[in-house]
């Protein structure tokens, strides 16, 4: 696999030519919305913005959607089950570093012995093209927690040299797409170090920091399961689910039934549900696990910073930066919790 | 046996009604589902045997009263169906003043031949077991609550906040857009379709459960707003619940 550099023209005349062509399939790239950013379906290359800070919702919707319809039944004239899984080929375009973390994160929660049919067609089938955050927002801690890059989990990876794009291939095939495009040409030393400062000069420009390592994360945690910062910080969350609306790790779903009217079928979806709020630790007998929202405050910080990496080998957090951003009482970010808790307060 | 169905309006605009005829195809499920036996926007007919009664619109007269608790002897459930219904909804601002000018600024010299008493929701005034917030309230929460009561399962109102279907919906925050949202605090279901559209939450599905009041009103605080500005923020369609009164 050879790293490529191409001007922003080939860049451009590369995108058109993967949205002409589908070779590569429905073509996603990251676009303005307002003055924000997210991710939708490309029909140029002129709307991509791959100098954007971060996406209203992570990528993740892509092969998790917001609802999903799981399967369909029938109970008149035969009781019938039908599973619906939606195959569908997709080539992602301006995926962050920690984003492609984020799914990986995923990829290890969905495969595993039972891996989940829904996701894993769209995800096997899809091509992604990230590119180096250069221009973080003020809330996003990635460098701290080392996902501000990535080795690997994407086909190409872009890096902004200024004039020209540094192309990092990452897979047979992202290699065979630059083989194939032909244009641009081989990076040399000198690129590769060009790239790297550039990636170096990204990583000075994030605003929070962690004020440890992240792998001291579960320790701190393990310390810590009576400290008052949790009841603190919580007083005053809203329970509203921004924080865990916007998060590229949150892998919950909740499963409901939607009868016909004739109620002689229906289907079955599922649709994204997290920790933070009140109704997602209430079972049928109206036990609540965590009915205050400390306890559901503490969990979060808890899966965040542990759970997660001790059943998956991935923290739970990448540090984007988006739930500290949509929160309204500003107390979501886990690193302003896991600092707080090391500074013993 | 299909369930019986009427619809009675009190209080209100009626847009209530008209919402629950705005299903376009699935109107046929619904009419096979259900025996509509009164519902005076759709027929003349009048009938005193159902089993569901639907009331739209606040209680704002003694006659009211007398009237919703002859529906309530009569029926075997009783769902509010919207705003009015549910939490007295825009009519609750008169209560903010005295009946007597209520009656001068909207009769003038006729007001003497009116009487009125303040803006209450049906619960204030019989059992409901019901309630399908909003203005109007979400048409695919009313034929979810309907299935239920049709399949005999229980009937779940939305537990989250609007951020929630906001976020969703991919929608950019109503306060990065400068706006003052009721959102973080307002029951959801209505796939926060007010600030998808470019607006924001004005509280029309009531609160929710647990909802963070000192919370929000440091929020609205915070961009600005004055605690004359809050409490009218929460007067519109809440002015029955406590928040509105403080």
């Amino acid at each position: 696999m050879q790293n490529r550099v191409i001007s922003r023209q080939d860049l451009a005349g590369f995108v058109d030519d993967l949205i002409k062509t589908k070779s590569a399939g429905d073509v996603i790239g990251i676009k303005a919305q307002g003055n924000k950013f997210n991710f939708g379906p490309l029909k140029s290359a002129t709307e991509l913005r791959l100098d954007y800070d971060i996406s209203l919702l992570p990528p993740k919707k892509y092969f998790f959607p917001q609802q999903e319809t799981v399967l369909k039944y029938e109970v008149e004239p035969a009781f019938k089950v039908e599973p619906v899984v939606e195959e569908r080929m997709l080539c992602i375009i301006g995926v962050h570093p920690f984003d492609i973390r984020a799914l990986q994160l995923f990829d290890a929660v969905y495969g595993g012995n039972n891996p989940d049919p829904n996701y894993f067609l769209k995800r096997n089938n899809a091509t992604i093209i990230g590119v180096d955050c250069l221009n973080p927002i003020p809330k996003s801690f990635a460098a701290s927690m080392g996902t501000n890059t990535v080795e690997e989990g994407f086909d190409l990876m872009l890096t902004d040299l200024g004039g020209d794009w540094f192309v990092t291939v990452g897979s047979n095939r992202g290699d065979s797409m630059m083989k194939k495009y032909g244009k641009g040409r081989e990076a040399t030393n000198v690129d590769l170090e060009k790239r790297n400062k550039v990636r170096r000069d990204a990583a000075k420009k994030y605003k929070t920091s962690l004020k440890m390592k992240p792998d001291e994360i579960p320790a701190l945690l393990d310390a810590n399961w009576e400290s008052p910062v949790f009841k603190e910080r919580s007083a005053t969350c809203f329970s509203c689910g921004s924080c865990v609306m916007v998060c590229p790790t949150c892998v919950c779903f909740d499963v409901q039934d939607d009868p016909a009217l004739n109620l002689k079928g229906g289907e079955r979806y599922r649709r994204w549900d997290a920790c933070m709020l009140p109704g997602f630790a209430a079972v049928a007998s109206g036990e609540n696990f965590r009915e205050h929202k400390e306890q559901r405050f503490r969990h979060r910080m808890y899966r965040k910073g542990k759970y997660l990496l001790e059943r998956y080998k991935y923290l739970g957090c990448v540090g984007c930066g988006r739930c500290g951003t949509s929160c309204l009482a500003d107390i979501a970010l886990p690193a302003d919790t896991y600092n707080l808790l090391k500074e013993g307060k | 046996m299909k369930p019986r169905v009427a619809f009675f309006d009190f209080t209100g605009c009626e847009g209530c009604q008209l919402e629950t005829l705005n299903f376009n195809l699935e109107v046929v499920d619904l009419i096979n589902a259900v025996d509509i036996v009164e519902f005076r926007e759709i027929s003349s007919d009048h009938s005193d045997n159902y089993d569901i009664a639907f009331i739209e619109g606040s209680i704002t007269t003694d006659r009211d009263i007398a009237r919703l608790q002859d529906i309530r002897n009569k029926a075997k459930v009783l769902v509010a169906l919207g705003a009015c219904a549910c939490t007295g909804g825009v009519n609750s601002l008169k209560n903010f003043y005295s009946m007597e000018e209520n009656l001068k600024v909207v009769y003038g010299e006729s007001a003497k031949y009116y009487k009125t008493i303040p803006t209450r929701p049906a619960h204030a005034v019989v059992p409901v077991e019901f309630f399908l917030h909003g203005c109007p309230p979400n048409r695919n929460e009313i034929i979810r609550l309907i299935k239920c009561v049709v399949a005999g399962k229980k009937f779940e109102q939305c537990q989250n906040p609007v951020c929630v279907e906001c976020k969703l919906a991919e929608n950019v925050c109503a306060f990065e857009r400068g706006e003052f949202c009721l959102g973080p605090v307002t029951r959801g279901g209505c796939n926060a379709v007010c600030i998808t559209a470019g607006r924001k939450c004005w509280g029309c599905r009531s609160l929710v459960d647990e909802p963070n009041i000192n919370s929000q009103k440091d929020l609205l605080a915070k961009y600005g707003l004055t605690v004359n500005d809050v409490l009218k923020q929460f007067r519109l369609f809440n002015g029955t619940l406590e928040v509105a009164k403080q």
